[in-house]
């Protein structure tokens, strides 16, 4: 029973990191949309408005996969392996998908 | 692909709001709405109108976890167990995205949509929690505090193969449709598997990010996703998750799952519609 409060604060940690990196993600490619957007609207779509629109875009799509990084980071340094397995499964789905994305763009 | 003016760009932020506070509020992601907009209203290619919600979808889920992470409403465990299974599903939903006739998935997503909508409806009362706080959840299971009772809810979960196989069934088709696949996952983890709709909801949209990333990942490297519209749709879409999450807090749970029903009837119309012609 002396041990019931331990996962309960990890939990709680791991969901304060989690929460810091989805914030941050939100943030910058909210701000790299709006702006990129805006200039986009505005002067028609220069370059510079464009690398912002993509770096906006690539950040959007890495946010969660930086959260699952993250968690496992928290999940090995809290030694919890079965969790710390699962959530390597789901980052290496995720690389097969960006693997996929390079092989269709290939492709084209 | 449409050429990219204000009025257009206009247009899609307005309902990127929309359908941003109704996913918020309904625990969906919101794409349900958008697809089809996007795809019957402003004719866009059912690929680009898919690879636009993905990324919607996963600014909600970002936006929407970002800000209710440290109240514990997120599961977090049960969340990383099935993302396994929902971004393997989304995977190859978006492999076979290129391959399989979409109009055969719609009709198939509309006769899910429709059994789970009757569900919902049959099961309005059931509150899935252990009244005793001090009741072990289990590994998986969770404890948050409801603001609307006052009370802190624990509950156990119940048939995991159930809630893992609906988690692959939800990946696939988040990507193979464009949307989070909440719409699956939601009604099925509350209904079957003993967890209350406020955390099935937010643990949903907590693994939707990770789901739609798997399939708008591929969607961007084949180039189908066009970065002016996606922008102003996620813009629109983070206002109205902001408000809908607002909103959402002072909705009772009934009323939740009975416009979750309506909602459901209405995507297996639109689907039945689609996929007919």
């Amino acid at each position: 029973m002396t041990a019931e409060p331990q996962p309960q604060s990890a939990s709680q940690r791991l969901e304060r990191a989690v929460g810091v990196v989805l914030r941050a993600g939100v943030t910058l490619s909210t701000v790299c949309l709006a702006v990129g957007a805006v200039w986009a609207l505005a002067a028609g779509e220069s370059g510079g408005a464009r690398v912002l629109l993509q770096i906006g875009i690539v950040v959007l799509l890495t946010t969660p996969v930086a959260r699952v990084v993250v968690s496992i980071a928290q999940y090995v340094s809290e030694s919890d392996w079965p969790f710390a397995t699962l959530t390597t499964i789901v980052l290496v789905e995720l690389l097969a998908s960006a693997v996929a994305a390079l092989l269709f763009n290939k492709k084209l | 692909m449409p050429l990219v003016t204000p009025s257009l760009a206009t247009i899609i932020f307005v309902a990127g709001i929309i359908s941003g506070s109704l996913g918020a509020l309904l625990g969906l992601g919101g794409g349900v709405f958008l697809v089809p907009f996007l795809n019957l209203i402003l004719g866009f290619p059912f690929t680009a109108a898919a690879a636009i919600s993905l990324t919607t979808v996963i600014a909600t889920s970002s936006s929407v976890s970002a800000g209710r992470a440290g109240k514990q409403l997120i599961n977090m465990k049960l969340g990383m167990l099935l993302e396994v299974a929902t971004a393997g599903g989304s995977f190859l939903g978006g492999v076979t995205a290129q391959f399989i006739a979409q109009s055969v998935l719609q009709k198939l997503f509309g006769i899910v949509a429709a059994l789970v909508a009757a569900i919902m409806l049959t099961r309005l009362r059931r509150r899935n929690v252990i009244l005793d706080p001090s009741a072990d959840p289990g590994v998986l299971g969770g404890r948050y505090y409801e603001e609307e009772s006052g009370t802190t809810v624990t509950y156990r979960v119940k048939r995991l193969p159930l809630a893992v196989t609906a988690s692959f069934l939800a990946g696939n088709v988040s990507s193979l449709l464009g949307i989070g696949g909440g719409i699956i996952k939601v009604p099925i983890l509350n209904a079957w598997c003993g967890i209350p709709l406020r955390a099935a909801a937010a643990t949903s949209a907590f693994m939707i990010g990770v789901t739609a990333t798997a399939g708008a990942l591929i969607y961007y490297g084949r180039g189908q996703l066009e970065p002016a519209l996606a922008a102003v749709a996620v813009l629109g879409v983070q206002i109205g998750s902001w408000g809908g999450m607002r909103f959402g807090a002072a909705a009772s749970s009934k009323w939740l799952k009975i416009l979750m029903a309506i909602v459901l009837l209405i995507v297996t119309v639109m689907m039945f519609a689609r996929g007919g012609r």
